[in-house]
């Protein structure tokens, strides 16, 4: 039922009636933010909108503080001044507790490498998100399908076949595969937002494209929001729209070199 | 799945160091569980072996001393008493019973005693129990024997075995009294003392097969006829048990006893002795117990070290699961878990071994040192201290637990590797 090529779409709207204006789905204001223990902020963002349903491209160079402000728009941490509002909920609202609940519900994310817990199953790393969120559990249910079943549809589209790869170690597979599974984990239960940290640079560059291409597709699919974080600009034309640090951050600091 | 079954998957993951940490602990528990089982055991055993007397009375000595060699055959008088001293403390006031005890011979290991049928009337063990015989009956005859049940099962010997009685104690002696063989016309039920591996004669028979031995070697040729109808009445005796009237008597014929006159004496309370030696023992058992409870210690202590050196490289998977939605308390409840599931395997798997190993070891233990280390349920006590042991697993868990906790709170979403 999925119209996969039109990836923008989310599945669940009527195509016959005109979407409203997307709303921000993530909308961030006077950021600031530093590490404990240093005396310099690594962000200091005025603005940042993201629409509901858009794939944006952030690119920064390493060490620009990407990865901090994914852990931001994460409720990992906290800015030190500023609003950051994601689903039009304030984060800094929550409590610390009330956003790691906010998290498991509708936040997926996939990290650079190394994305598998060693110990549990394919299947089980992919329903692990489930485990710390009844709203997913239920977004798959409405769905008429067992977390099992969700995790297999998923890996399935992923092009992972469980029946083959299930029964090895997950540290078994291929750094590509690996980052597939991620993806599954990162989508089941629909969450609202995606968040990819550099999930591509450990792949071949023949790897990344295809690998991005069956991402968006899982995106549109699930109907959710992708954050997509790289250093390397040779991706960024696929996407709709692309976001550089250096330009919105400004406690940037040119790499030395 | 709860984040229980998550901490057994991640130990699983590990199963060589968590089996290893496991085990630690477990010989850890089970050293110091077998030794508190066995000091207990140890003391019970004493405690069992003579119930009936109330004074032990022996030449003059340390009042363990006589304790030692006259009831548990361990040691050596250094005097003996004269048949007479010994006539006269029979014949006092309120003295009801009295048992003679001649040691100094043995028979293939097993100790000889020398007494009178008197032992098989009054002597008591465990809670005032008789002596009873599986077979056979008391002496009567000269070179009558009478079994302990160690002795008959351990040597094979059936009623009417002929069996030569050795000058002194030790397993292997070159002074046989061969000329004089003893038959074997009882054999006792076991009791779990002493007396399970003592060969009982009467005080004539040891008086028979020292004719002519004065200077402690034989001289003359006495034969086992013409021993029967010599002088058979003894001269010494090692000592002699008593029992009295009433309890309330006991101190004042001690105190006779210890005053008397015609030799030095010693009369003791049973139970006042066995006090002093558990004294004396008290230092040694302390210490006992405290080397095992500072390995139960290391046990633990390597255990805080696995886990804290596996910390480094699960901070991916902290990270992992916090980017899921698990929360710093989380994290912290897995690795408490952790610490607190393998202390209580630690602590089940040393009890069963402990089990294992008592009913494994008791036949050996009483086969080769006649010691029967009965296997005793966990006491209350014991209960308490591996309730104990669990506890300080888990909190020893709580060191790395918080760490992680640290770490999840400062890492963010980088993942470390
Ligand atoms: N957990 C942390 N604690 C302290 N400093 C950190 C932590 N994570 C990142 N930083 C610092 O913040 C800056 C930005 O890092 P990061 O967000 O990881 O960059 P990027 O993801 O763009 O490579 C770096 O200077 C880094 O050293
Ligand atoms: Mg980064």
């Amino acid at each position: 039922m999925q119209n996969v090529s039109e990836p923008a779409i989310a599945p669940e709207r009527d195509a016959t009636v005109k979407p409203a204006p997307a709303r921000a789905l993530v909308q961030l204001e006077g950021l600031k933010f530093r590490w404990p223990g240093s005396d310099d902020d690594v962000l200091d963002i005025p603005e940042l909108q993201v629409r509901e349903g858009e794939r944006i491209f952030l690119r920064g160079a390493s060490g620009s503080g990407k990865t901090t402000l994914l852990s931001l728009l994460g409720g990992v941490i906290q800015p030190r001044e500023g609003s950051i509002r994601v689903m039009d909920t304030e984060l800094s609202a929550l409590g610390a507790s009330g956003r790691d609940g906010f998290r498991a519900d509708n936040i997926g994310f996939i990290f650079q490498m190394f994305n598998l817990i060693p110990y549990l199953s394919l299947v089980d790393n992919v329903t692990l998100s489930c485990r710390f969120s009844k709203a997913r559990r239920q977004r798959v249910s409405a769905r008429g399908a067992s977390l099992t079943q969700e995790a297999e549809r998923l890996l399935s589209h992923l092009r992972l076949d469980v029946a083959k790869l299930g029964r090895r170690p997950v540290t078994d597979l291929s750094v590509g595969q690996q980052q597939r599974v991620a993806v599954a984990r990162a989508l089941i239960g629909s969450p609202g937002l995606i968040i990819a940290d550099e999930p591509t640079s450990a792949l071949d560059t023949d790897a990344r494209v295809a690998f991005i291409e069956l991402l968006f597709q899982e995106v549109a699919a699930s109907g959710s929001t992708l954050v997509f974080v790289s250093h390397d600009p040779a991706l960024q034309d696929l996407f709709d729209r692309t976001v550089s640090l250096a330009e919105i951050n400004r406690a940037y600091q040119p790499p030395e070199s | 799945m709860s984040i229980y079954s998550l901490t057994l998957r991640s130990l699983l993951n590990r199963k060589t160091t968590a089996l290893l940490t496991i085990f630690s602990i477990a010989v850890s528990v089970m050293l110091l569980l077998g030794v508190d089982n066995i000091r207990r055991e140890a003391k019970a055993g004493f405690a069992n072996t003579i119930s009936g007397a109330d004074l032990i009375v022996g030449a003059r000595s340390g009042s363990v001393q006589l304790l030692l060699y006259s009831v548990f055959r361990i040691g050596n008088a250094t005097n003996n008493i004269s048949w007479h001293s010994y006539q006269e403390v029979a014949g006092m006031k309120r003295v009801k019973w009295t048992i003679p005890l001649s040691l100094g011979d043995s028979h293939r290991g097993f100790r000889v005693l020398g007494t009178n049928t008197d032992y098989f009337e009054h002597f008591r063990y465990g809670a005032k129990r008789e002596l009873a015989f599986s077979d056979g009956g008391r002496f009567e005859d000269v070179y009558d024997a009478v079994l302990g049940a160690e002795v008959a099962e351990k040597l094979g010997y059936k009623l009417g075995q002929s069996v030569v009685i050795s000058h002194g104690a030790g397993e292997v002696s070159f002074a046989n009294h061969d000329d004089k063989p003893f038959k074997v016309v009882g054999i006792l039920k076991k009791t779990g003392t002493p007396v399970d591996r003592t060969v009982h004669v009467s005080l004539e028979g040891i008086e028979a097969i020292h004719l002519g031995w004065d200077s402690g070697a034989p001289s003359g040729s006495i034969s086992a006829e013409q021993a029967r109808h010599a002088d058979l009445q003894p001269k010494l005796i090692t000592a002699f048990l008593v029992g009295l009237d009433s309890k309330l008597a006991t101190f004042t014929l001690q105190r006779a006893i210890n005053n008397y006159r015609g030799e030095p004496l010693l009369a003791i309370l049973p139970g006042v002795a066995l006090q002093e030696l558990w004294s004396m023992m008290g230092v040694a058992e302390v210490a006992l117990l405290a080397v095992s409870a500072f390995v139960v210690a290391t046990g633990l202590i390597g255990m805080l070290t696995v886990i804290w050196s596996g910390l480094n490289e699960r901070r991916r998977e902290m990270a992992i699961l916090r980017s899921v939605g698990a929360k710093p308390r989380h994290i912290f409840v897995l690795l408490m878990i952790e610490a607190g599931l393998m202390a209580v395997c630690g602590v089940l798997v040393g009890v069963a071994m402990l089990f294992l190993t008592l009913f494994a070891a008791q036949p050996a233990l009483e086969s080769y040192f006649g010691l029967f280390i009965g296997v005793d349920p966990l006491t209350v006590d014991n209960l308490a201290v591996l309730g104990g042991i669990i506890l300080a697993g888990v909190l020893i868990g709580a060191a790395p637990a918080y760490r992680a906790y640290r770490y999840s709170l400062a890492d963010g979403m980088t993942i470390r590797t």
